[in-house]
């Protein structure tokens, strides 16, 4: 086995086990943070790859900033964890049924077949030297080929921040704004009033 | 002597399995890393105290050894045996694995920093992308020790800290948008290598309003003064690490000071030309020349600015720091971008590239 | 490419370990022992707590981070367009500036709702 084979499955093995932590850990937070390490172990397979742009992109962004809106849900919204777990027996058919059935899906929709490749063995990447830059044959397509695409994502971000913030924005009434802009023209003579008043005398 | 001792071990080691050796040459070259690390952060300390001290018209710390050098020893070896208290309402597990969390990060995002011409640790392509992935995991020990901490100035912090630093990172991704045009590359050295020739010719000038957001950030992505709300001490004692002592306390403080003279040592790579010389035509003469020296001087020069920061304003409000990150540095970032790329583009000044 | 990040990987793991062994160290070989109820009461001004400090906070929270995420992954997308600007030229330009021009109507949208005040 070589090394590459050897930190494959470890992080493969990370993986698993991590995944199944993210749905079997008591806690909330404890799940969160094993779905930070599955996407950890997910980016050290996708180097392997040598997708290297993706990689750490999923660090950047489902890590570095998923997971943290994640951790921000589960620690504050007071799941009442003896309420979640009520009827866990009776649900279970039913929910390994679903999952069957999404396993059956996947397989068939991502399976090697569709992708043109070998069914028998997936083959491995194709070796590149150590300047080749991954994230530049990247960006030659992605602006040129996949403009489209491209475009398009920009549209559904769109729609993520307008759909963010007509759900959760609520101004209460009561609340005070400060006005930057207007507490930096104030002048003395806004403010301040000089008053005469005669000196008092000693008694 | 040497080279009996040498004639002595050569065949072990040769004996040894390859990935023993791969192991423990990588591991030796990041404890010559990390050993120098460590001491400049507790140095660091030691001169934010003077420095400060100064600045305030004091004298800071001069009791432990000639002029208070010994200090931050005899604070390290006072931490080392304190006691590390966990509060009973803490989750035990998360309490202390915050600050490895912290740590880890902090520390290994100095693998891919180049110090001086091809003595890297990991020469990697997407070297800029793998250490703004590095920042942005820091947040994670802020958070976890607020919540594990089970404290509400612990979780007030953590989430003030959260939010800032989140706000604050978007602004320094765009400022290294701009650097990555003028570079052409993710990979460190390659940035450095575009800035030769000379103190006009490093990335500051055409890229002056993205230096100036990109150090700013890293002040409020560090949680330093002015942006210290996360630990506003007349406000919520010390933030997300009140219930922290002894060891505990002293690994975060370590990945803070750590993750200071990194943002120090990024600005001045990617901004300041790195390990290149001020002064192009003497390259190759040694001292004026490039070298690793310039790095040095550069990186202690920018922690110096953390500190004169520090030392002259006042703590800002939360409210002006949120604004500050969403609606002055996104926007600024945002129209910088465009000048670059339309500039580089049509091939005028600085920027063509 | 691979081996470039072999010492990553490394640095990685003794970050961790050197996080954890600190705090073995410190806590539980060099440093005393001693818990007792009142040193390990949370820190509070002297009186018990009144109720749990995992509180519900202010949803701006929440918004906040969302909005972190679309423009995280806008970085996302503008790095490998940087570093390639000289090979796609004039159109990589256009392309962006349509990607960026959206998202800037996005950025306008959440200032002019207020989304970003903070009282």
């Amino acid at each position: 086995m070589s090394f590459t084979e050897i930190v494959f499955y470890a992080f493969s093995a990370i993986m698993v086990v991590a995944a199944l932590g993210v749905i079997s850990a008591r806690n909330p937070v404890h799940s969160a943070l094993s779905l930070v390490l599955t996407f950890f172990a997910t980016a050290a397979i996708w180097m392997l790859l040598e997708a290297e742009f993706l990689a750490i992109t999923l660090v950047l962004v489902y890590v570095g900033a998923v997971m943290v809106l994640f951790l921000f849900v589960v620690m504050m919204l007071d799941i009442n964890i003896t309420q979640m777990r009520a009827g866990f027996m009776r649900f279970l058919p039913f929910g390994i049924l679903v999952a069957l059935i999404l396993a059956v899906q996947m397989i068939l929709v991502v399976g090697p077949a569709n992708f043109g490749l070998d069914v028998a063995g997936f083959a491995s990447p194709v070796e590149h030297a150590a300047d080749y830059s991954n994230t530049k044959e990247l960006g030659r397509v992605l602006y040129t080929d996949y403009v489209f695409p491209f475009e398009i994502a920009a549209v559904i971000l769109l729609v993520a921040i307008v759909a963010a913030i007509s759900l959760t924005m609520r101004r209460r009434p009561q609340t005070k704004y400060q006005t930057p802009g207007k507490q930096v023209m104030v002048k003395k003579e806004d403010r301040l009033r000089i008053i005469k008043m005669q000196t008092e005398e000693k008694q | 002597m040497i080279e009996s001792m040498m004639s002595f071990v050569m065949p072990i080691w040769e004996w040894l399995p390859m990935w023993i050796q791969v192991l423990v040459t990588n591991v030796f070259f990041i404890v010559i890393i990390m050993v120098p690390l460590m001491l400049s952060v507790a140095y660091v300390t030691y001169a934010e105290r003077k420095i400060i001290g100064y600045m305030q018209v004091r004298i800071g710390p001069n009791r432990v050894g000639p002029r208070g050098w010994l200090q931050p020893i005899a604070d390290a070896v006072k931490l080392m045996f304190k006691e590390i208290i966990i509060p009973t309402n803490s989750n035990r597990f998360l309490f202390l694995f915050a600050p490895m969390l912290s740590m880890g990060p902090a520390l290994a995002a100095w693998a891919v920093i180049p110090f001086a011409d091809n003595i890297q640790l990991a020469d990697v392509n997407a070297g800029l992308l793998y250490i703004l992935a590095m920042t942005s995991m820091g947040v994670y020990g802020v958070i976890i020790a607020g919540w594990a901490s089970n404290s509400k100035y612990a979780m007030l912090g953590a989430l003030r800290s959260a939010a800032q630093v989140v706000a604050y990172e978007i602004a320094m991704g765009f400022a290294l948008v701009g650097v990555l045009m003028a570079g052409g590359s993710l990979n460190l050295g390659d940035i450095i290598d575009k800035q030769a020739g000379g103190f006009f010719n490093w990335f500051w000038l055409p890229l002056l309003p993205l230096m100036v957001v990109y150090f700013i950030s890293g002040v409020a992505e560090t949680n330093r003064a002015p942006f210290d709300v996360a630990e506003g001490e007349s406000e919520i004692v010390a933030g997300f690490h009140v219930d922290y002592s002894g060891m505990a306390f002293a690994v975060f403080f370590l990945a803070e000071y750590a993750n200071i003279i990194m943002i120090a040592a990024l600005t001045s790579l990617l901004f300041f030309g790195g390990w290149m010389s001020p002064f192009g035509s003497y390259a190759d003469v040694p001292l004026l020349g490039n070298g690793f020296h310039w790095f040095v001087i550069k990186t202690m020069f920018f922690i110096y600015m953390f500190l004169w920061i520090r030392a002259t304003f006042p703590r800002y409000r939360y409210d002006q720091i949120m604004r500050l990150g969403w609606k002055v540095f996104i926007p600024v970032t945002i129209v910088w971008i465009f000048v670059e790329a339309v500039m580089a583009v049509m091939q005028i000044g600085p920027w063509a590239v | 490419m691979l081996e470039n990040y072999l010492p990553v990987l490394i640095f990685m793991c003794v970050g961790l370990i050197t996080g954890l062994v600190m705090i073995l160290l410190g806590g539980f070989i060099l440093a005393p022992r001693k818990p007792n109820a009142e040193k390990n009461s949370p820190y509070e001004c002297g009186f018990e707590a009144f109720e749990d400090a995992r509180l519900k906070f202010d949803i701006r929270y929440y918004l906040v981070a969302i909005l972190f995420i679309i423009f995280d992954l806008e970085i996302a997308f503008l790095f490998p367009w940087a570093i390639v600007l000289e090979d796609i030229g004039i159109f990589g330009i256009t392309a962006m500036g349509i990607f960026l021009g959206i998202l800037v109507i996005g950025f306008i949208y959440e200032w002019k709702k207020g989304a970003l005040e903070w009282e």
